[in-house]
């Protein structure tokens, strides 16, 4: 079968600190990447928002990706009423920038991920339905994702680079007690059996592709994906459908 | 596979390629402490083996690594239950000199299951220069048998130093740095070409893109070893890495097969490969 392709996790960009991989400089690195590879559309971030400026960092992804209807774009969030970032028409310029996700980086930004710092906010966020992605990768720790979403057990979230080594421990309990908490496949592709009895155990709408390019390979979630052992049905979920109907939810009007 | 097709569509087509068989370098087997392995059952991994064309696990137990009073009889067991899929590293843990002589002293009965060691040093804080191993180093030596190393970047038990104090000092071994000494990825590089005996292995390293870029330019794919972990990581994932990479599929055949043939030709039936052929035929028949 052809499956079409919906990365959720793709970032552009220089990091700071030199790293073994070729960033995706640019937006037009990047779509001639998702052309050479056969990914159709892709949530992107940019490294900025982590290394530099969550505010210049959202406004050079809003800028990188105008007029561009493959991509979509996620916006760093920093806490209300300490930095310019939740500005009163936010969400109208989220709009406006085809921003649909939203990302956070806690210990890089120094603050903590919780209802006292991030208040009202976040259950206005809950109520439309914006995934926030948290990445296990940079710097969200699991005691951190488990606090969260006591605090906001409503909220559309999903968790990124989980690591290479299994963590189902850590993320079946939250599958099991959240119906917002979905995973991203970049690093769960990596486990022997992890999609197929992820999909056994709460079916194919939790999980989101992923590929964490250009710091993975595209190749490797999406050659996992195409011979994993579930349903044609379920495949084509998880490579595109979820993220389309997660996408299709979010109300920024 | 067509001549003209690559064997990044093969593989995307199929799964597995046939004439590019997979020889995965560095597994294991059974459960682990701190995870949930959904298939880490023997035959749970042979028939993952199947889906990607996998021709030979070369594993280490858990039990083997972690268990001294399981020991290497749960690699034994394995291999001779499964005799057409793995082969098996004997585990060493230096912390029980009792365990290591009687298993020294019984090697020779399992020509069957022994390709040679695994050492897991920083696990069992125990060099790889530690004295007491020192007779294990001798007995492979003497025989030409392959050591799988774990090895890690900035470790004192088992990081670039040590993997080079050993290479020069035990030349008839063949050196496989599990890991390729994560993170100090430039030494391994170097280690790979200065020492004959010393090859890069692939577990752990390819969900750092970029990595298997620079070891093939700076070591050669002759150098460089396929491996996954199983039954921690799928082979399509780190298959798909490979394919992933900028390099020739020449450069991908050596580093899926061709390497590790090579190697293992002495341990191994002369037919090993046409019985997986016959394996294949049976799973898709």
């Amino acid at each position: 079968m052809n499956l079409r392709f919906f990365d959720a996790n793709v970032s552009i960009g220089r990091p700071m600190n030199k790293a073994m991989y070729e960033p995706l400089a640019d937006v037009k690195a990047l779509l001639a990447h998702m052309k050479k590879t056969g990914v159709g559309k892709a949530l992107v971030w940019h490294v900025a928002q982590h290394d530099g400026s969550p505010c210049e960092g959202n406004s050079m992804l809003a800028n990188a990706i105008r007029g561009q209807r493959s991509l979509y774009g996620c916006w760093a969030l920093l806490p209300p009423n300490v930095d310019d970032v939740i500005t009163p028409d936010f969400f109208r310029r989220m709009q406006k920038s085809r921003i649909v996700a939203l990302r956070v980086f806690p210990d890089m930004h120094r603050y903590l991920l919780n209802r006292v710092v991030f208040g009202r906010f976040l259950d206005e966020v809950t109520a439309r339905r914006i995934p926030l992605l948290l990445s296990m990768e940079f710097a969200v720790t699991w005691p951190a994702v488990y606090a969260l979403l006591k605090d906001y057990p409503s909220l559309t979230c999903i968790i990124a680079d989980l690591g290479a080594w299994s963590v189902d421990r850590y993320t079946y309990p939250l599958l099991e007690t959240y119906p917002g908490v979905h995973i991203e496949s970049s690093f769960l592709a990596c486990t022997d059996g992890g999609v197929e009895r992820m999909v056994e155990k709460f079916g194919a709408g939790r999980i989101v592709f992923g590929t964490a390019m250009p710091r993975r390979y595209t190749e490797s979630a999406m050659l996992q994906l195409v011979h994993a052992e579930i349903s044609d049905t379920d495949k084509a979920l998880i490579a595109s459908g979820n993220l389309e109907r997660l996408v299709a939810g979010v109300e920024l009007s | 596979m067509r001549e003209t097709q690559s064997l990044r569509d093969a593989f995307f087509a199929r799964g597995f390629v046939t004439d590019c068989p997979v020889y995965d370098m560095h597994g294991h087997m059974g459960p682990w402490p701190g995870s949930s392995l959904p298939r880490c059952a023997p035959e749970d991994m042979a028939y993952s083996m199947e889906r990607a064309g996998v021709a030979i696990i070369v594993f280490c137990h858990h039990a083997a690594l972690m268990s001294p009073d399981i020991g290497n009889r749960a690699n034994i067991d394995a291999v001779r239950r499964f005799p057409n899929y793995f082969r098996a590293y004997c585990a060493v843990n230096g912390n029980y000199p009792d365990v290591i002589a009687r298993d020294l002293k019984a090697y020779d009965r399992y020509p069957d299951v022994f390709v040679g060691f695994k050492f897991l040093a920083d696990y069992h804080r125990v060099a790889l220069t530690d004295a007491r191993v020192r007779k294990v180093w001798e007995f492979a030596n003497e025989r030409k048998l392959l050591v799988l190393m774990h090895t890690w970047g900035g470790s004192a038990y088992n990081g670039p130093g040590q993997v080079a104090e050993i290479a020069a000092k035990y030349p008839q071994v063949t050196l496989l740095m599990g890991h390729s000494c994560h993170g100090e990825w430039d030494k391994a590089a170097e280690l790979a070409k200065k020492f004959s005996n010393v090859y890069l292995e692939l577990t752990a390293v390819l969900d750092d893109r970029g990595v298997l870029e620079m070891f093939v330019r700076k070591a050669g794919s002759e150098k460089i070893l396929f491996g996954t972990d199983s039954p921690w990581f799928n082979h399509h994932h780190h298959i798909g890495a490979v394919l992933g990479a900028e390099m020739t599929d020449d450069d991908r055949r050596n580093i899926f097969h061709r390497n590790a043939r090579r190697l293992l030709a002495p341990f191994l039936p002369r037919d090993w490969e046409k019985r997986k052929r016959c394996r294949e035929a049976c799973v898709s028949g």
